[in-house]
């Protein structure tokens, strides 16, 4: 495990351009431990980020740095490394325990050590019965599983996975979502990029997001849902009455406005959310009416971003 | 047979319950307390479900972490030089090598061992004129230990650059082509390394076919004329000479190949191309030689420069008027500037718009 001194990730002030392109720019950042989602729209600078880190590409300006050591210099810090590439390409003539077991060989173990392991994380990550079956066969889901079984086969501290749930089916990505899961709690450091907002959030709060090339925000989910105030908040409740309901909203201090939305629902427009929810069931109550669904449409991810990437352009 | 299916079996279809619409939610458990709720513990137990799909799934994920020691610097590389070595002999878990490339290899390898027959058909055929011509043609002598590497038409201006086309063509190329390089490039696998390991496994198979079977021919030679320690002695150096400029060979063939391989997104391409480098130098110089008869212009040929060289190292009259020197700083430019763009590409390789 990498030291608290020495973050398995950091960039500093770390930017890539592509001539007049930004890849990333000034980019500050350190992970150590647990799931981080890294999200942002395509061309958000989220592959160049892990490029960097992979020494695929060198920064522009800025230091990159995994386990404290220049992965643009030195391969070293690959040991401890395992990643899985949006768009990799594998040996589709070998059976999964053969690629995984030859690509373990490539990080130095011996025969045995290679084949005992491969089976090992081909079972961690659901493709026992199929272990033996050439790659080329695999579906989409199976091909992204067996990535992220070769990336963890020399059990590295740190894992890069860049986008592993596109093209899987809903089970292959409950599954993957699953695994990884798992790593972080066992307090490896996975880094998990993607687009797709609901996917990062059934895996993790803690998020990094990336509006072209740019470090927007970085931390926990709601934390950072927290600090933008000067955003209102909307609680939408459906009742049978939504106007008696909003006559009742009207007069407290939390909510500054209501509104109607198109299916007839009422929307309570707030900026201290958890001050809204404390009045919320007592002008319920009060009110007598019958109320069908209670939803936070801003507290999540998708709604988070829209607010970010909307300041940022 | 399993307890569900036996119960399966023995239900009679009427007494099968109706199966549930989709607005009974939650549909496997529902089904499962019935089933379960059937039996009253006793032996005569049954359960009323007639289902044979199952209810749900344990899904249970183990992570064990590994606590071995990763090998050194070369294992890793032991573990590419084996990968595509291996893959000439056994395609399982190696490298992928075409049947047809496999073949070829075969064929070419079989092909370059038949002065072994003929040595050992003049043996036993001995006495005759028959023999003695088989022995002058075949037998071990300088001429025919420089012609084994670098003398036959056929061999020399056929099969080794086809077989050098053959194994390097792809060697790089396949992996530009098809992004696989990336598995190297996310271990903790140099550039260098794997330049180094690919280059070294295109060189011993082609050192297998070419050199192996010269070693194979001296050694035969000698053992069907049971030959003792003067012959050993009278010949060694001349083998030895005839060695070098095999491994000169394959080294000059293996750089420029590779070379070729690097830059081409195509074996094809780098196929082609590393013959159109053997042939077409050797016509233009041949060329250049019937109209103003001069040899100079076969330090463009590889070949032509190994072949002089190799002329040189076994002791026989060169064919060649220009000097030795020249051949030989043609070969050295060849191999730099083969692997200087080889190190380049392979340096630039997954290195996406640098």
């Amino acid at each position: 495990m990498s030291t608290k001194t020495t973050p398995a990730v950091l960039l500093e002030k770390c930017s890539k351009w592509y001539g007049q392109v930004i890849g990333i720019n000034d980019v500050s950042l350190a992970i150590d431990g647990g799931v981080t989602g890294i999200l942002g729209p395509n061309g958000a600078g989220k592959s160049t980020l892990f490029k960097l880190l992979m020494g695929r590409l060198k920064p522009s300006s800025g230091n990159v740095r995994l386990f404290g050591v220049d992965p643009w210099v030195s391969t070293s810090p690959y040991r401890r490394v395992g990643y899985v590439a949006e768009t990799e390409k594998l040996y589709d003539w070998m059976t999964g325990h053969d690629f995984v077991s030859t690509l373990a060989r490539l990080h130095g173990m011996t025969r045995e050590e290679a084949s005992d392991r491969a089976s090992h994380v081909l079972d961690f990550v659901g493709l026992s019965d199929v272990q033996n079956k050439e790659i080329g066969k695999y579906s989409k889901g199976m091909r992204q599983r067996v990535k992220i079984a070769h990336a963890l086969v020399h059990d590295p501290d740190l894992i890069i996975l860049d986008e592993p749930l596109h093209g899987c089916d809903p089970i292959a990505r409950t599954s993957i979502m699953s695994v990884i899961r798992d790593l972080g709690s066992q307090g490896k450091t996975v880094l998990v990029s993607s687009h797709i907002l609901d996917e990062i959030e059934r895996i993790t709060e803690q998020i990094v997001i990336l509006h072209n090339g740019r470090l927007l925000a970085l931390g926990n989910l709601h934390a950072i849902r927290d600090l933008l105030d000067k955003h209102p908040h909307r609680i939408l409740i459906r009742t049978e009455n939504p106007r008696k309901l909003a006559e009742s909203f009207v007069p407290e201090d939390p909510v500054y406005g209501v509104r109607f939305a198109e299916d007839g629902a009422l929307e309570v427009l707030t900026n201290d959310l958890s001050a809204a929810h404390e009045v919320l069931p007592r002008v319920i109550v009060d009110s007598g009416l019958k109320v069908t669904s209670i939803e936070n449409p801003d507290d999540n991810l998708e709604a988070l971003l829209g607010y970010l990437v909307g300041d940022a352009s | 047979m399993s307890a569900e299916e036996s119960n399966t079996d023995n239900l009679p279809d009427q007494e099968l319950p109706e199966t549930p619409t989709p607005a009974d939610t939650e549909l496997g458990q529902t089904r499962m307390e019935v089933a379960y709720g059937a039996g009253d513990g006793d032996d005569d137990a049954q359960a009323i479900v007639a289902r044979k799909a199952s209810m749900g799934v344990l899904y249970e994920q183990i992570y064990r972490p590994w606590n071995g020691e990763l090998g050194p610097r070369w294992v890793r590389n032991y573990a590419i030089f084996r990968h595509h070595v291996y893959g000439i002999f056994r395609g399982k878990g190696h490298r992928y090598y075409n049947p047809f490339v496999r073949l070829s290899i075969l064929v070419i390898f079989l092909t370059s061992l038949t002065p072994i027959a003929m040595i050992f058909l003049s043996v036993t055929i001995s006495g005759g004129e028959g023999s003695d011509w088989l022995n002058r043609m075949w037998g071990v002598n300088r001429y025919n230990l420089w012609g084994q590497v670098l003398g036959y038409f056929p061999r020399n201006l056929c099969m080794w650059p086809l077989l050098t086309a053959l194994v390097v063509g792809g060697m790089i190329s396949d992996d530009r082509k098809n992004g696989t390089s990336a598995i190297y490039f996310s271990r903790p696998v140099t550039r260098a390394d794997y330049t180094a390991m690919k280059y070294l496994s295109s060189a011993v198979v082609l050192g297998f076919v070419i050199v192996f079977s010269y070693m194979l021919y001296y050694t035969s030679a000698i053992v069907f004329n049971g030959e003792g320690w003067a012959y050993l002695i009278d010949t060694l150096p001349i083998f030895l000479g005839g060695l070098l400029a095999g491994i000169l060979l394959v080294i000059t063939y293996t750089s420029i190949g590779m070379a070729l391989s690097s830059v081409s997104q195509s074996r094809f391409f780098a196929a082609i191309g590393f013959l159109a480098i053997i042939f077409g130098t050797k016509v233009v110089a041949l060329m250049i030689e019937l109209i103003f008869e001069t040899t100079v212009f076969y330090i463009l040929s590889p070949y032509d420069s190994l072949a002089h060289l190799g002329q040189w190292l076994v002791g026989i009259p060169a064919n060649y008027e220009h000097s030795l020197a020249l051949s030989i700083i043609s070969i050295l430019l060849y191999n730099a500037a083969s692997i200087g763009l080889l190190v380049t590409r392979v340096r630039s390789l997954e290195v996406t718009r640098e």
